[in-house]
């Protein structure tokens, strides 16, 4: 597998430069006229979020990003509906829908995930996650006890990659069943779409091992991310299987370190930011909680353009292939990563110059 | 009220014509790839799929005067929640109807896909629940529950979709589904909730439907039999102190003169295979469906397609012209209109029209037959005299 770069698709808002406070652009919560009473404003009811997350789609196509993730948050947009609405707007992204194994059947999923595949000629991706514990889980109608969120997770996946590529396909388990099922004419041999799971636990690795595509890690330094993807490629052998690695990174990237800094700085103090407990963890330039609580990412990685290059590289000599990142706001630094940073690190990796790399580091 | 029509999308596959099943136009045929069109885009390798061409019969039905389209759903059909997403950005006024069955979705996931749909078409998104016909079909959907269950859980279904729409908290613990503190949370719960059409003609189908549908739909069935129905399912909907709407789903061959209409379908049915005809004499399709029953008569003989005519401009041989319901009206433009208008003062309040090939039909039936109905303004002046 090649490098790729996917963008983050804010489902459940974005932010402002210099403000940390989650908001969604184009939407209207009140009626109350924006503007001061001497001032027109032609919009109406005519726009919404959705129009923001339109030109997000369109801005990582544009600015050279290989994908988009549509990420799950119960109090967001719900993804598989945003990644039809994004459809038919992008050309080139891999659509990386993120979803929990208690939406539905998977008979279901899967049989939807063949329109997607066929309108989008085969741009539509999994990311599946185990969700979060029993109490928030009953919320969203799954009463599945914590212990078995990973054996839903492969059973679900048995059953999808069954009835995509076996007809007729029968399974009963404990989770899911069909009898004779399977796609036939053109809804058969679609392409099954790639599957990216995530976590740190052991039970998150040995899933992965068997049945993921990619594993994504949270972002910690690229030498702790060295020795994961040594871990991790170990239970993968022993299931005889190979898989590839990614990462979930926040980036903040400025002409300057200076700016970086200063920036980083002022989001901490904001209101939205994380500004409980003083100062934040930072290692290596990654600054540890900064950005998580508006787009889920562990760590930001704060530094110049050449510095952020430079980090990228080290994480791919480390092992990874998929950087999934995102930047508030979306839609501007989708283009400034498109035009500083992808590029740079584009030209300085190929999978042969990894070995090097390693090697250096 | 004034009446709602509808389109219909043809997601099982466009032949070019009632009087052939073959070929099909864009990349989907029914399993068998020899009978695509050739010489249309969509058939594999250009870029093109059946989404454009599906895109295309959307925006022939709005600009035509439609509210908008059923997208059936079926084992060999695209997802009618894809194709409503994929085309949410590209139409104007087109209403999704999209059917599913409660059995496939956490209805809770259902419930922020249906308002994140709203959010994404400006209120566009209606339903149309199906409870399913069962028999080996059901097994393939990966759903094991027996028919008259089936409805009890799309009650619980709709009880859990209702309770969290608004933003909750709700909690609810049925034999299928149970959540705890649930709720849409801001700004999707404040979206407007769904319209729902509901199809089923068993007892547990009426039971489900009096409590939750806004319409009752129904196949065309003789007129008679249809206002019985309409009436039973509007007894039923009051006693639980609700109103229920009546739909009715209906194929139409519309064409300037009545023998230009009926020549249609004669051309269609002397191309058949007699075996063809004979199957569809037999036709037992191994169901559960009592609505497919209800639909079911047959002649003794069945000589000439004028031998499946039922009452003035209803033909019972659709299904032999293609997959679906029987029952069809086939007339003049005058006709046609004045059959819908006849439907209405029975007690239909909406429409889902559908007429092959349902792109250069939409335009047809939109420019005219559509002006001709008087729907509500009808059924008001019928209620006055009487």
């Amino acid at each position: 597998m090649s490098i790729e770069f996917i963008w983050q698709l804010p489902t459940s808002g974005d932010g402002r430069y210099g403000n940390a406070e989650s908001q969604r652009r184009g939407e209207r919560l009140s009626s109350a006229h924006p503007y001061s009473p001497g001032v027109t404003d032609p919009r109406g009811q005519s726009f919404n979020y959705f129009d923001h997350l339109h030109q997000v789609a369109r801005a990582a196509d544009l600015a050279g990003f290989d994908g988009l993730r549509i990420p799950e948050d119960p109090s967001g947009d719900e993804p598989w509906i945003v990644a039809g609405y994004v459809a038919r707007g992008t050309r080139h992204l891999k659509l990386l829908t993120e979803f929990e194994a208690s939406r539905g059947s998977s008979v279901y999923a899967a049989k939807n995930a063949v329109s997607y595949q066929r309108f989008t000629g085969g741009r539509f991706a999994w990311q599946i996650k185990a969700g979060a514990g029993e109490k928030q889980r009953r919320a969203q109608g799954d009463f599945v006890a914590d212990g078995d969120r990973h054996a839903r997770i492969e059973e679900f996946l048995l059953v999808a990659r069954g009835v995509l590529t076996q007809s007729p396909y029968s399974f009963k388990g404990r989770f899911f069943e069909v009898q004779n099922g399977g796609f036939q004419g053109a809804l058969g041999n679609q392409k099954v779409p790639p599957v990216y799971l995530s976590g740190n636990s052991p039970e998150d690795y040995r899933l992965s091992a068997k049945v993921a595509e990619v594993h994504v890690f949270d972002a910690v330094s690229a030498a702790a991310i060295e020795k994961e993807v040594g871990l991790l490629r170990d239970f993968a052998k022993k299931e005889g299987r190979q898989l590839s690695f990614g990462l979930r990174l926040d980036v903040l990237a400025r002409e300057t370190e200076e700016e970086a800094l200063f920036d980083a700085e002022r989001y901490w103090q904001q209101p939205g930011g994380r500004q409980a407990g003083g100062a934040p963890t930072v290692d290596q330039r990654l600054w540890a909680g900064l950005t998580k609580d508006n787009t889920g990412a562990a760590a930001t990685l704060v530094g110049s353009y050449e510095q952020v290059v430079q980090a990228l590289i080290a994480y791919f000599a480390a092992g990874i292939d998929s950087f999934l990142l995102s930047a508030v706001p979306h839609f501007e630094e989708a283009y400034r990563l498109g035009e500083h940073v992808l590029p740079f690190v584009r030209s300085q990796v190929s999978p042969e110059q990894r070995h090097a790399l390693g090697a250096l580091a | 009220m004034a009446i709602d029509i509808f389109w219909r999308i043809p997601t099982h596959g466009e032949p070019s014509s009632h009087r052939s099943r073959t070929p099909f136009r864009g990349d989907w045929s029914p399993g068998d790839d020899s009978k695509r069109k050739p010489g249309l885009a969509g058939s594999g390798g250009d870029g093109f799929s059946y989404i454009d061409y599906l895109a295309e019969i959307a925006h022939a039905a709005e600009i035509s005067g439609f509210q908008g389209g059923l997208i059936p759903s079926f084992p060999m059909t695209d997802e009618p929640w894809v194709i409503s997403s994929v085309l949410a950005r590209e139409t104007k006024t087109f209403r999704f109807m999209i059917p599913f069955q409660p059995g496939f979705l956490n209805p809770v996931v259902a419930a922020r896909m249906t308002a994140s749909l709203q959010r994404a078409t400006g209120g566009r998104a209606l339903y149309n629940i199906i409870t399913g016909g069962g028999g080996p079909q059901q097994l393939w959907w990966g759903d094991a529950v027996a028919h008259d269950d089936r409805y009890g859980r799309t009650t619980e279904f709709l009880d859990i979709l209702r309770g969290v729409w608004n933003g909750g908290p709700f909690s609810y613990h049925g034999k299928f589904y149970q959540v705890e503190n649930a709720g849409l949370a801001d700004p999707l719960s404040r979206e407007e909730y769904p319209e729902i059409y509901f199809s089923g003609s068993s007892d547990a189908a009426l039971a489900s439907a009096s409590k939750h549908a806004d319409y009752y739909l129904s196949w065309l069935e003789p007129f008679e039999q249809l206002r019985r129905k309409f009436d039973r399912v509007k007894e039923r909907t009051q006693e639980l102190g609700r109103r229920i709407k009546t739909a009715i789903r209906v194929d139409i061959v519309a064409r300037p003169t009545e023998e230009e209409a009926w020549e249609e379908i004669r051309r269609g049915f002397d191309s058949l295979d007699k075996s063809a005809v004979e199957n569809f004499q037999r036709s037992a399709d191994g169901s559960e469906s009592v609505g497919a029953a209800r639909q079911r008569h047959r002649p003794a003989t069945i000589s000439s397609y004028k031998d499946l005519i039922i009452e003035p401009n209803v033909w019972s041989g659709f299904n032999l012209l293609r997959g679906g319901q029987t029952n069809g009206i086939v007339g003049s433009y005058e006709q046609v209109a004045e059959r819908l208008d006849q439907l209405v003062q029975l007690g239909a309040d909406a429409f889902i029209l559908a007429s092959t090939p349902h792109l250069e039909e939409a335009y047809r039936v939109g420019e005219e037959v559509l002006p001709l109905v008087r729907g509500s303004a009808n059924a008001a002046g019928l209620r006055a005299a009487g």
